[in-house]
């Protein structure tokens, strides 16, 4: 089974967010990246998938500035086989863009999946899965928490609200993987070493402009300090009333 | 109360194993396997590199680090002295290395409650020529070229034992990973991995399990026992700029105990501040963290913390004993101990980052040497040892050998034995001043001695907000790292719960309970009482700027 994922180096989900001096990008200053944790799962469900096909190609493919390398070798730790990075100067915002980019990388080499996380922690977008199947006129499952493949059939399971959906599909086709449909193994110190020596194609790529610009970016406001009403079933009383007259909530 | 008599034996059994013990999933082969990217470690393997590359011959080097990223558990004041930096370096120039600024002004003074009385800068202390640093960056920067030398970078993979065969070290095996509470195995479990070489160099930092292990196994001494001290350190955004480093002595730590603290700018408004107090102390209720909390409301820190934010909390011994505490030999068959590890730390003048790097570089021409000549046994590993006691790493240590072990009358006794140390050059009084370790130390529990604070938030915090803003995020479920003793009453309990800045021992109804996620490693626990043991790679504090 020949397998695509495709991964964005985003920044920590620890990091302390500071904006940069332009108001429209993340000052990157001390900022440690690290693989999208949603595309953890994309990365771990393609090396189980070839595990289990007894045959294959996991490929890993990644948009993004030169130190988007660590990231890639990061997923060839774990046990990818190789890596391409569509290699940029920083950062793009608009998910078609990117979208376009990965599916001229993936047009051509006929993989049976192609699996992307659901989202980037960074921009939460959800676009770019969905857009590169449109643009490869592929079949798309998106958020998939549970995956099945027999005999060229495949089937998802998805958590909707409420309750789980079961979709039936054939490949290829793109999915976007969500928590819960596997735990990502840990790169192993031999995988480490070997990941060193795995092929990784560096292709200078400018995505076009694309029709959104970011204009601005503000921090959330600093939150109000708590208060504590009283202590006890005293207290219930002035908090109702609190809750009604100040908040305005009852 | 004596807290040797509650503290656990070094857990042997666990740290040191027969090489092809079983248990093991994979297992490779280096040259030479360095334990800790710490500056010793980097600097050896750089070191080690540099020769390889001169000669045009392949080394084989691998550094273990227990942290997930490089730097996350490294933590120092710091201000550096870049001599070692220039030696590794001589092609860099010091505009180009990873510190913050040359250090400009300095201010020492003693702290009374409400005030503080500038003081001459003793000698020792004087850091024209020297630069405020993070350690993680310094670590970031090291770890760097190292990888670009070819170096093998392992981080999340703590050392668990050493591997031994007969007398000699042959390597070691790393922690497991994916346990649960109970030692079961969770879906995504990694058996330990063997790693095995010619030379293993442990450079673990301050109060390394494997490097202790390794001395009591062989037996090698020291004229004193290492003692340590512990460290409580902030980094804060500020309003209002700072321009000087500040080193303080006196309030809040009591006359009997010995320490200080320190207030760095890493940048005009970014400062890092902190709170260093040795592990002799006697007042068994005495809390480092506590006492940073309460010394950052004294006029001197509050005028540049109001209105600013903490961004960064850590906390680290460092081994103080400093040259009677140095072990006899750091070399042994297929063995060498670098750094803070075997305590090249110099008390006086504050300083071990250039002594673990230079250590490193000394210990990296040995291996090498005997590398090349085939002999990496104890005699052929010695010349680590030769290097080291005729270079300036002893004799710094040697000039200042008894000024910090004055300190065990307290502050006024010590004050006074210290200058005259100084004004005779190391001379005075002559001879080796002799202590005990700290668990020996006898404590005593005042009721009521230390009020202790409730945290506001803003400009004191607790100790469970100090832990999140280490960026500790070790998962709840992972097995217990740290050996208790058996009968621990509630007095010592109670003495842990002070003692340990992250909050992970608490007294429940007379009972310790044990909040073990909470370690930041900071080894002080493993100094006093419950022996601290590696865990899952990637647990402990994710250090950014410390």
């Amino acid at each position: 089974m020949k397998i695509a994922v495709c991964i964005k180096r985003v920044p920590d989900s620890e990091t302390r967010v500071k904006i940069a001096a332009d108001g429209k990008s993340l000052d990157e200053a001390g900022v440690k990246f690290i693989l999208n944790p949603y595309d953890e799962f994309a990365v771990e469900e393609a090396l189980r998938q070839k595990e289990k096909a007894g045959a294959g190609e996991v490929v890993v493919i990644a948009l993004g500035p030169p130190a988007a390398q660590e990231t890639i070798r990061t997923a060839l730790a774990m046990g990818a086989d190789r890596g391409v990075l569509l290699q940029t100067q920083g950062l793009h915002a608009d998910g078609l863009e990117t979208a376009r980019a990965l599916a001229a990388e993936l047009k051509d080499n006929e993989f049976d999946l192609i699996l992307l996380g659901k989202m980037a922690i960074d921009d939460y977008n959800h676009q770019v899965g969905p857009m590169v199947a449109e643009l490869l006129d592929l079949p798309c499952v998106t958020t998939v928490a549970h995956l099945e493949i027999a005999a060229g059939k495949a089937t998802a399971e998805r958590e909707i609200e409420g309750g789980v959906e079961v979709v039936e599909f054939s490949l290829p086709a793109v999915l976007t993987t969500d928590k819960g449909l596997n735990e990502p193994r840990y790169p192993a110190l031999k995988g480490i070493m070997a990941a060193k020596k795995k092929p990784l194609e560096v292709k200078p790529t400018t995505p076009g402009p694309g029709a959104l610009a970011i204009v601005s970016l503000t921090l959330p406001p600093e939150r109000q300090a708590g208060k504590i009403v009283g202590e006890g079933s005293a207290a219930v009383a002035e908090l109702v009333r609190l809750l009604r007259e100040e908040a305005k909530v009852l | 109360m004596i807290p040797a008599r509650y503290q656990p034996p070094l857990p042997l059994d666990r740290l040191l194993l027969p090489v092809g013990a079983p248990g093991a999933g994979d297992r490779m082969e280096l040259d030479v396997l360095i334990v800790g990217a710490g500056p010793a470690g980097l600097a050896c393997a750089i070191e080690l590199a540099h020769l390889a590359q001169r000669d045009r011959t392949d080394v084989n080097i691998g550094v273990l680090e227990k942290a997930e990223a490089l730097g996350e558990h490294s933590l120092s004041g710091a201000v550096v002295n870049p001599r070692a930096f220039r030696e590794l370096f001589p092609d860099v120039k010091d505009a180009d290395f990873p510190f913050r600024g040359p250090v400009e002004r300095e201010r020492v003074a003693l702290l009374t409650a409400r005030r503080a009385f500038t003081l001459p800068t003793p000698p020792t202390m004087h850091n024209a020529g020297n630069y405020v640093a993070s350690l993680c960056e310094i670590v970031r920067w090291l770890g760097e070229r190292a990888t670009a030398l070819g170096v093998n970078l392992f981080t999340g993979f703590p050392a668990a034992s050493l591997l031994v065969n007969g007398r000699r070290v042959m390597g070691v095996r790393t922690t497991a990973t994916g346990l649960d509470r109970e030692g079961g195995r969770l879906s995504n479990y990694m058996a330990p991995n063997d790693l095995l070489a010619k030379v293993t160099a442990l450079a673990e930092g301050t109060r390394g399990s494997l490097s202790q292990a390794w001395l009591d196994w062989q037996g090698v001494t020291s004229e004193n026992p290492q003692i340590f001290a512990l460290g409580v350190k902030e980094i804060w955004e500020t309003k209002r700029p700072l321009d000087a480093i500040v080193h303080t002595l006196g309030w809040p730590i009591p006359t009997d105990a010995f320490g200080g603290s320190f207030m760095y700018p890493l940048e005009p408004k970014l400062v890092a501040l902190g709170l260093v107090v040795g592990l002799d102390y006697r007042d068994a209720a005495l809390d480092v963290h506590e006492l940073l909390q309460r010394m950052k409301r004294h006029p001197l820190f509050r005028r540049h913390l109001e209105g600013g934010e903490l961004v960064e909390w850590g906390a680290k011994t460092i081994p103080e004993g400093g040259y009677y505490a140095v072990p006899a030999r750091r070399s042994g068959d297929g063995v060498v101990i670098l750094g803070d590890s075997a305590g090249f730390v110099d008390v006086p003048s504050l300083k071990g980052i250039h002594y673990a790097m230079q250590s490193g570089m000394f210990a990296a021409r040995a291996i090498y040497a005997g590398l090349r000549a085939g002999d990496a046994s104890a005699a052929g590993l010695a010349e680590y040892d030769r290097l080291v006691n005729a270079s300036f790493i002893m004799s710094d240590l040697y000039r200042t050998r008894n000024m910090r072990l004055a300190f065990k009358d307290g502050f006024y006794v010590g004050g006074v034995k210290a200058g005259l140390m100084t004004v005779t050059g190391g001379r005075f009084p002559g001879r080796k001043i002799a202590v005990e370790p700290d668990a020996n130390v006898e404590r005593t529990l005042t009721p009521g001695a230390s009020p202790g604070i409730t945290p506001d938030r803003r400009h004191t915090l607790s100790k469970v907000d100090g832990v999140f803003k280490s960026g500790n995020a070790t998962r709840d479920t992972i097995p217990k790292h740290l050996v208790i003793g058996s009968d621990v009453p509630a007095a010592v309990a109670e003495f842990y719960a002070h003692m340990c800045p992250a909050g992970v021992y608490e007294v429940v109804q007379g009972a310790l309970r044990v909040n073990a996620p909470n370690c930041v490693d900071c080894k002080a626990t493993d100094v006093l009482g419950p022996r601290w043991t590696p865990r899952e790679g990637g647990s402990g504090p994710k250090y950014k700027r410390m």
